[in-house]
């Protein structure tokens, strides 16, 4: 049974032989994240992420094709749920942040907060079961658009050299300037983007890890190799893997709104006029 | 003498989680008598944040020096 | 940072800013002093006041740039 889950990818390759095959009890690593590739497109090995990203962007681009087709002035259906999720991306995350010229930026935001929420769910969806942006190039290339995006807006807003002029603080004695811009320069242009898509990174990774480590307890303790103290343990286990999971639910829709609210804070701010 | 009990692995990473416990409880104090006080007297926000965000800043730098130094002295 | 007279700063947002401001001045000047100790051969010394200076100077420029509106 291991040896055909194994050959069909859908389990990780570190993490599969030895939950099954051991008698000790292994708590899952970084084995967790590794996936064999299902099949090959020439070069390309396809793994089970990259197919459920697939999957689940064509399901929301479906969603939201259907919903907004034929619109109408008085919703109906799904356009009046779609409508919801647009709106409140529009007036709670634009609109407040950026304000009103910030409408031009909501396609893009709508997009992130969608996505990013679809692929986070994908972790507790049956049979997927693993979070697609627990995979850091997910997360690191949507902070990467961010970060375009946002320098773009700032040098097309204040011009090349204005928009490195506009990231001095003002107000500070001149002696201190020189100590003071090397760490404004990097604050804003290198570790932003990084913090940005290492905290939906982290979130991901430990909610899966966490979830996976009281899932594996559960089988071991109760399943593979029961004893009679074991058993309570296995029963923890069952216990928080569900508390867990629901943990997860409000981690995931959580993230992804920090997410593209900090998206629209640095759109905002290059928007800014003056400093 | 015998060992009787061992840490193997990196000690690092234990010296980064002992060192989040103080800033963690530091933080969470500094925010949580900040919001008590935003409750008892909401016009005075503006300078309850601002002392908030100055002891915030205070304690999340020792975090961060925690999380740095075991990469400056090695293993 | 929104044009209707809101609140100027969102908190969540001065937080996170924080948090950068002292980890890059932690980096940069954290760097600039294992730089010097490379070419020194002084061992961390300068490392270590460089990690502690730009923990400083970021503390001082989160101070500067949030407490005045």
């Amino acid at each position: 049974m291991t040896a055909i889950a194994l050959a069909a990818g859908v389990l990780p390759a570190g993490a599969g032989t030895r939950v099954f095959a051991a008698e000790e009890f292994h708590a899952p690593g970084l084995g967790l994240f590794k996936w064999e590739p299902l099949f090959n497109i020439g070069p390309i090995g396809v793994t089970k992420p990259m197919v459920l990203a697939v999957i689940l962007s064509g399901l929301l681009i479906a969603i939201f094709w259907a919903a907004f087709r034929r619109p109408q002035i008085v919703p109906q259906g799904i356009q009046n749920v779609a409508e919801l999720g647009y709106l409140f991306i529009r007036d709670d995350i634009a609109r407040n942040i950026i304000g009103k010229k910030g409408d031009k930026y909501v396609p893009l935001l709508f997009s992130l907060f969608f996505f990013i929420w679809f692929f986070n769910l994908s972790s507790v969806i049956p049979f997927a079961q693993f979070p697609v942006t627990s995979r850091f190039g997910y997360p690191a290339v949507l902070a990467a658009i961010v970060y375009v995006t946002w320098v773009g807006v700032g040098i097309r807003t204040h011009g090349l050299g204005g928009f490195f002029r506009a990231q001095i603080p003002t107000g500070l004695p001149k002696a201190i300037y020189p100590l003071i811009i090397p760490i404004e320069y990097a604050s804003n242009l290198i570790v932003r983007p990084f913090t940005h898509s290492v905290r939906l990174f982290a979130n991901m990774f430990a909610g899966h890890l966490l979830i996976a480590l009281f899932a594996i307890t559960t089988w071991h303790f109760i399943v593979q190799n029961p004893t009679v103290l074991g058993f309570g343990v296995g029963i923890i286990g069952a216990v928080m893997t569900v508390v867990m999971t629901a943990f997860e639910l409000l981690i995931q829709a959580l993230q992804a709104f920090i997410f593209t609210l900090l998206a629209a804070s640095y759109i905002g701010g290059a928007l800014e006029e003056s400093h | 003498m015998s060992v009787l009990a061992e840490v193997t692995g990196s000690i690092g990473s234990v010296g980064y989680g002992l060192a989040a416990i103080g800033p963690g409880i530091g933080i969470g104090i500094v925010f949580g008598l900040g919001v008590q006080a935003i409750a008892r007297q909401p016009e005075a926000y503006n300078l309850i944040f601002r002392n908030m965000i100055l002891g915030f800043a205070f304690a999340e730098a020792l975090a961060l020096i925690g999380l740095v130094m075991p990469f400056v002295y090695g293993t | 940072m929104s044009q209707d007279g809101q609140d100027h700063h969102d908190p969540q947002n001065v937080a996170w800013s924080i948090v950068s401001y002292l980890l890059s001045g932690i980096l940069v000047w954290g760097g600039v002093g294992w730089l010097l100790d490379w070419w020194l051969g002084s061992g961390a010394v300068f490392t270590v006041i460089g990690i502690l200076g730009g923990c400083g100077l970021g503390i001082y420029l989160g101070y500067m740039r949030f407490t005045r509106s």
